[in-house]
């Protein structure tokens, strides 16, 4: 069923049941993969998915329904449950449809296209054999999938609302592993692109991570100065971004509520939420209510200049939306979310970064932030593997140490920021990144 | 949802291009949800999945397409997207399905999506007002009560043609206390494979309790120390240990190929030998309990070590095929999106023959985990993680003071040698186990362990 007639049906719905203010949301998506074992296409497989989301504002309460099934039967049921569930609140925060910003930010015209499934399984296949081809110790086990996905997203509302978007992305991940006899290692690396050519540098470089990692000996327990690999502190970000966020804020779990236009990292930290990132393909105008979104400075050289806000709780505070009320899949209620969201980069290369530390360790690898890390609490404990740095140089392989600390004191003791920074795989419309950053006296526990 | 004609001509039109196996699965889920903050209902959600994945197999290749149009047009034409992209060959077949239902082993009287969301409400509210009326130090309350309806199908080119109903519901409630500044949190979610009259069996309020009261100790707590230690982990969620350390090694999805610390270890002595460990789907309404997985293969109980001995994989269709070994119902998926793959039920550490006042006494500087968080495991090198969300020092054979901020990581082969004291209160806990093929539910369970050395990841 096309979106004009899903929404033609339960806007019928909707005023035949006396609402005045609802707002449907509709996204589709379709994706194709290719993945390998040996030299051969294991799997295959394709969706076409999504669904719709109705929410209704009846006595000041926002009731919400959504589904995947698209029968006039069940889009009636929809509407029937989404004004019941409105009964059913208590919250006394106020909730609002949106009628449109002033003006939204055009996107460039770009062609967004489903890869087609040859080249995909091509794709896969000759990411295989290059990663076989990279070296002798590559093992059975490794795999390479191509994936290719779309998504289109339409909000149309009572308020006269209706905006649209269409979002792609194409590429490759590849897990080689690698044994020596004695010990076998992994790595995984992801990458986007069309077509093996633009992909062609994968195997080579998660090859070699995959090797350097075989022979890793345990550190002992101390305190260490650290570089914390771009790849992994842009994790950092992603556990603990609820702190940003201004509903977390009004309702005591973030250490950050009352402290917009404090210090609260180092001069050399800047961070900055980026709805269109050029060149990215997660580029949205708008946010999941309608508001348009804007590139902007969340902290600026150690200060905290906004926290991130959806329409209701700009409306608590007094101050606009930020435009990051996000919805993650069609399902999913408002819930404030970062889009492109960085530490700037800094100065220093690897060389003076990892010079400027001396002796200390590398960590290329960090696991367990789901479970080991909190955002209301600020805690981590991270199990970690990378390298030792000796004299200013990356020296042998180390594994099976943790390091655990505070996240808001570990923002202030980045002395350092490096000059590359690594981009995460989008999550719905909300990307991590950072470069490689340099914290000193870390605790490290270890053999 | 599909009948077994329109079912029939999907998988014979899904075979045509040349497949030895096919299978549909179709799903109508209801979840809904309730939402509560600062003692208010703040959201209040309903979704419908619906949708049906096609699977063909040819020897260990694979191909899978999903869609959410299951009008008979919509299944024709992901049945052909399975059959072109699976080869050449034209073959012409005709399959014939027969109805097999088996017993419910989990029945619930309640369906949570089938009540008033006020009725339902009344339930969270309970859980949590009861944490925040615990102690004046709880800043914050946050509390879910899930429920969800999920009906499925499944048809394949063996004649199979079957139906199961899971409903499963779900009560979490986070506590977070405050003082000068610092924050700390506990939580509880218990859950079951049944309807509302769980809440016959739990009393939502010492839910709500029992998460303040970890972050209340964990309030008053100093940092873990660092280092390697003797580590005693309580039961119920402390099974999170053999969960992590183990069981995912133990999947076929990585052992069929190679990835795994545990491929061809069948018959070898891979744990200490007072450690027994048992995957079982059938224990009646349990939380990661189903009648059948999702390729239609009843469930059942796994004995995957017994004393020390590995006995047994974890098994789905797929990796049958790639091992030559038997399916041991296994075989789950989130949801029609996703292929099925091997994946755990209720797996557990079995009760042994230490008395717990002994494993205490037996610790004369170690860590006593009475919560565990979650955690997660790379099942090639065996190396995990997971979070100690309530612990204490032991120090000469007594419990002292809590600590706080702590994971523990090791390498499963080594943690499993390791497990030298094994208790007797062996208890379940209710988790949501991910992987490839989705976000599955799943319990964890053991009794009272010791772990004669382990790294714990303190400062």
């Amino acid at each position: 069923m096309k979106f004009e007639e899903i929404k033609r049906i339960l806007s019928n719905a909707a005023e035949r049941r006396g609402l005045t203010e609802y707002e449907i949301y509709y996204q589709i998506d379709e994706s194709i993969s290719a993945e390998t074992l040996k030299d051969e296409i294991s799997a295959f497989s394709s969706g076409v998915g999504g669904g719709v989301c109705f929410r209704c504002i009846v006595n000041g309460k926002m009731g919400y329904a959504s589904g995947e099934r698209m029968t006039e039967e069940a889009l009636e049921e929809m509407v029937e449950q989404a004004i019941s569930n409105a009964a059913c609140i208590d919250s006394e925060d106020e909730v609002f449809l949106f009628g449109g910003s002033p003006s939204y930010t055009k996107l460039p015209a770009r062609e967004i296209a489903l890869n087609d499934a040859a080249t995909v399984r091509d794709t896969a296949l000759r990411l295989q054999k290059a990663l076989y081809a990279e070296s002798e110790h590559v093992t059975d086990g490794t795999q390479s999938c191509a994936i290719s996905l779309i998504s289109e997203i339409a909000i149309s509302n009572s308020h006269g609302l209706s905006l649209q978007n269409r979002v792609g992305m194409s590429g490759a991940y590849v897990n080689p592993i690698v044994t020596d006899g004695k010990e076998s290692q992994e790595s995984f690396e992801f990458d986007e692109g069309v077509s093996y050519d633009e992909l062609k540098k994968l195997p080579e470089k998660a090859v070699q991570k995959a090797l350097e990692k075989l022979g890793a000996e345990t550190v002992s327990s101390g305190k260490y100065d650290v570089i914390l690999d771009g790849t992994q502190f842009r994790q950092f970000l992603a556990t603990f971004s609820p702190v940003f966020s201004a509903k977390q804020a009004q309702h005591g779990l973030s250490l950050l509520a009352g402290k917009e236009g404090e210090v609260i990292a180092s001069p050399c930290v800047t961070v900055v939420d980026d709805p269109m990132r050029e060149g990215a393909c997660m580029q949205t105008p708008f946010d999941g209510e309608g508001v348009a979104t804007a590139r902007r400075n969340v902290i600026e050289n150690g200060v905290l200049k906004t926290l991130l806000y959806d329409l209701s709780t700009a409306k608590k505070a007094g101050v606009a939306s930020t435009g990051n009320g996000q919805k993650a899949g069609y399902s999913a209620p408002i819930a404030i979310a970062p889009y492109h969201f960085s530490i700037c980069p800094g100065e220093a290369d690897d060389e003076t970064l990892f010079s400027t530390l001396g002796n200390g360790l590398y960590v290329t690898q960090c696991k367990g932030f789901h479970s080991s890390a909190n955002a209301v609490t600020g805690d981590f404990s991270i199990e970690c593997a990378g390298f030792l740095i000796r004299d200013g140089k990356k020296s042998g392989a180390i594994k099976g140490f943790t390091v655990a600390g505070n996240f808001f004191d570990l923002l202030k003791q980045i002395e350092a920021v490096g000059n590359e920074l690594k981009w995460s795989i989008p999550t719905s419309f909300t990307v991590f990144g950072s470069p490689n950053v340099l914290i000193r006296n870390l605790s490290v526990a270890g053999k | 949802m599909i009948s077994k004609s329109v079912a029939e001509s999907v998988l014979a039109c899904a075979m045509s291009g040349g497949a030895d196996f096919v299978e549909l699965f179709g799903e109508i889920t209801r979840n809904n949800s309730i939402f509560m903050i600062d003692g208010k209902i703040d959201r209040v959600n309903d979704t419908l999945i619906s949708g049906v994945g096609i699977r063909a197999f040819l020897g260990t290749r694979t191909v899978f397409a999903s869609t959410t149009d299951t009008s008979r047009e919509g299944l024709m034409k992901c049945a052909r997207a399975v059959a072109v992209a699976m080869g050449e060959v034209k073959q012409d077949i005709s399959i014939t399905l027969r109805d097999r239902m088996l017993p419910n082993l989990h029945p619930a009287l309640i369906v949570p999506t089938g009540t008033d969301a006020a009725y339902r409400a009344d339930i969270l509210r309970a859980g949590c007002f009861a944490a925040k009326e615990y102690d004046d130090a709880i800043s914050q309350v946050t509390g879910s009560l899930a429920g969800v309806d999920r009906r499925i199908w499944i048809a394949n080119s063996d004649g199979l043609f079957t139906t199961d109903r899971h409903v499963r519901t779900r009560l979490g409630v986070s506590a977070v206390a405050s003082a000068a500044g610092v924050n700390q949190s506990g939580s509880s979610s218990p859950g079951a494979g049944m309807g509302l009259e769980f809440f016959d069996r739990i009393n939502p309020e010492d839910v709500g309790r029992e998460a303040s009261r970890q972050a209340t100790v964990n309030l008053r707590a100093d940092y873990c120390p660092a280092g390697n230690m003797t580590v005693a982990i309580e039961n119920g969620f402390g099974g999170v240990i053999f969960h992590e350390a183990c069981g995912h090694s133990l999947e076929a999805t990585s052992v069929s190929i190679g990835a795994s610390q545990m491929a061809g270890k069948l018959g070898e002595t891979i744990a200490n030998p007072k450690v027994t460990a048992i995957d079982d789907g059938t224990i009646p309404s349990a939380w990661g309990s189903v009648n059948i997985d999702d390729e239609g293969t009843p469930t059942r109980r796994n004995v995957l070590i017994e004393n020390g001995i590995l006995k047994n994989y974890l098994i789905d269709r797929l990796g049958s095929r790639r091992t030559g070994m038997p399916m041991t119902g296994s075989g789950r998926r989130q949801s029609y999106t996703f292929e099925a793959t091997s994946r755990m039920t209720n797996t557990f550490i079995d009760n042994g023959t230490d008395r717990n006042e002994d494993i205490i006494a037996s610790i004369e500087n170690g860590l006593y985990c009475r919560k565990m968080g979650g955690g997660s495991v790379n099942p090639l090198t065996g190396e995990f993680n997971f979070a100690v969300t309530e612990g204490y020092l032991v120090k000469n054979g007594k419990i002292c003071e809590p600590v706080r901020g702590a994971c523990l990581i090791g390498t499963g082969s080594e943690i499993l040698r390791n497990i030298d004291m094994v208790g007797q209160n062996l208890e379940t806990a209710q988790g949501m186990c991910g992987s490839s093929s989705g976000s599955v539910p799943t319990d964890v369970g053991q009794p009272l362990i010791r772990v004669s050395t382990i790294t714990v990841g303190g400062r």
